[in-house]
């Protein structure tokens, strides 16, 4: 790694000798250097018994975020995002997904403090120090979810730089469901644009679009009842690679965790898909409502899925119409 | 076995026993040798009762079998397997009937878990499935070789979503997951390992860059 001093003077962080150490404290010095600084580096992602190397370009401008993330196994899958826009290359499908929004910034969000609200539904612990190979001294800092409905996170942060150079992510029995480690990491606040350039011929991609419809439409269904702490943040309706119909899109979050909900009409004599899924640590649950199907996505527990996407109710919908509709389901 | 579970056998196969006893019931049945060979000997005796040995009512049976397992609440797809109608015609002719054999036996194909989908093996299993052929009306009932696989109602099979739509819902949602989640959800995105893209559906719109 690059000398350690360099690092926190690049960064722009302050050179505290004496840090206190509190969770929340190293919570907040990681946030910052996540929302700062400019790096390259490989990770390893080890989860269902597999494991995968990616490396990484971040970098931030002028307030403007560019990332690109390559699989290095295999066919060479990447994603590039700068601010609003996500572009999934996979060169082995000669397919481009192109996700644009406008008007939001969820994607320069910055990490939640765990204080007030989110208090109720995480618990932030100080772990201790702990040395890694590649990094030396880490702070080890743990943030536990206080029901099932949501994971948790033990984080190794590299003491200088403040990144997070390990991450587990954990149900809430504590068992590791995925673990990041960065391998390589170096910082560099000169990363040229070309870096973010994919590395395959974009001529010869199929390119799909998927983008909102309308900032003002949102679609016409809520969540009845959601897990505690979880909030409609977001809405709206948007078109997607694959469905003829726009798809109702709902984001709730708990201020860490979230969930998308899809609503959508099937096409005409398609049954409707029902039932379980998973990519990653993400997993999916659809089920059908009123002639929709409803799909929520998020990396949360399958219960908090099914909770949020079985309660969802036509927003319109009086009491005696719920009721109607809930004994239709029945 | 107990009277009780006699009597509840004997409901359940008249259609008669309510849907968490008949839940309750299946999943003892999965487990208790003794209990699907009572339950083929019942059925079959009352499929020859009500039918005068034709094999209709025995389809009903295995119907209401089908039917209570995709009833069931949170439990994955499920493939009742019945012997051929040739084995019940044997049977019924005076020869035993092996519990192996029973016309209740449940094959488990396919099961995920409801309560805690978090581990990374409990989801998205596709089975490799022998063809699921539904029951029709022009089989031989002679034929004691075809093995007939009835499968649940559609809605009800947790099936999932196609990969590819997965893929489609998750780079929409990429953008939301906390910073702290992101670079899992856009790994696994392009992960090798994925099925998501496997399969394409249609684009909405397709345009140049």
């Amino acid at each position: 790694m690059t000398p350690r001093p360099a690092i926190a003077l690049a960064l722009g962080l302050a050179a505290t000798p004496a840090f206190a150490e509190s969770g929340q404290e190293w919570l907040a010095r990681m946030g910052a250097a996540l929302s700062n600084a400019s790096y390259l580096g490989e990770f390893v992602s080890e989860s269902a018994g597999r494991t995968e190397r990616f490396a990484i370009t971040h970098r931030v401008r002028d307030g403007v975020v560019s990332e690109r993330l390559v699989s290095l196994s295999g066919h060479g899958r990447e994603l590039v995002r700068e601010n609003d826009e996500v572009v999934v290359y996979l060169p082995d499908q000669k397919l481009a997904i192109i996700e644009r929004r406008s008007g939001r910034s969820d994607l320069l969000g910055a990490l939640p403090q765990f204080e007030g609200r989110m208090a109720a539904w995480y618990k932030v612990d100080w772990v201790g120090r702990e040395t890694l190979d590649d990094f030396g001294p880490t702070a080890v800092v743990a943030v536990r979810p206080l029901d099932s409905f949501r994971f948790g996170y033990r984080l190794w942060i590299d003491v200088d730089s403040h990144m997070p150079v390990r991450s587990d992510l954990s149900d809430g029995s504590g068992r590791v469901i995925e673990r990041l480690r960065f391998t390589r990491l170096k910082f560099d606040n000169a990363i040229p644009d070309s870096a973010f350039e994919p590395a395959l011929d974009r001529r010869k991609l199929r390119w799909v679009r998927q983008s909102p419809q309308s900032d003002d439409e949102a679609p016409a269904w809520r969540a009845a009842q959601v897990p505690p702490g979880f909030r409609l943040s977001a809405s709206g309706v948007q078109a997607l690679a694959g469905p003829n119909a726009p798809v109702g899109h709902l984001v709730y979050s708990d201020g860490l965790a979230t969930v998308s909900v899809f609503i959508r009409v099937p096409r005409p004599g398609q049954v409707p898909a029902a039932g379980t899924s998973r990519s990653g640590v993400a997993s999916a649950y659809t089920t059908v409502v009123d002639g929709h199907q409803v799909t929520a996505v998020g990396e949360v527990p399958t219960r908090t899925l099914k909770a949020i996407a079985t309660s969802l109710r036509p927003a319109a919908a009086t009491p005696d119409e719920a009721r109607a509709a809930a004994n239709r389901r029945n | 076995m107990t009277d009780r579970i006699k009597e509840q056998l004997s409901a359940f196969l008249d259609g008669e026993l309510p849907d968490p006893e008949s839940a309750l019931l299946l999943k003892r049945l999965e487990r208790d040798d003794e209990l699907r060979g009572a339950l083929s000997r019942y059925s079959l005796i009352g499929a020859v009762l009500r039918s005068d040995g034709d094999v209709p009512a025995a389809r009903q049976v295995a119907a209401r079998v089908s039917a209570a397992i995709a009833r069931e609440p949170a439990r994955g797809t499920r493939f009742v397997r019945l012997p051929g109608y040739g084995a019940f015609l044997r049977a019924a002719a005076g020869a035993a009937v092996a519990a192996g054999v029973a016309l209740g036996a449940v094959l488990l194909v396919q099961q995920i878990e409801s309560q805690d989908a978090a581990a990374p093996d409990a989801v998205m299993a596709q089975a490799d499935l022998p063809p699921v052929q539904p029951v029709t009306d022009d089989l031989d009932p002679l034929d004691g070789t075809a093995d007939i696989y009835v499968t649940p109602p559609a809605p009800d099979a947790p099936a999932g979503i196609p990969p590819a739509e997965l893929a489609n819902y998750l780079v929409a949602h990429y953008g939301y997951a906390s910073p702290l989640a992101r670079r899992s959800v856009g790994a696994g995105l392009i992960s090798d390992d994925d099925p998501a893209f496997v399969e394409q559906l249609p684009p909405a719109e397709t345009t140049d860059p």
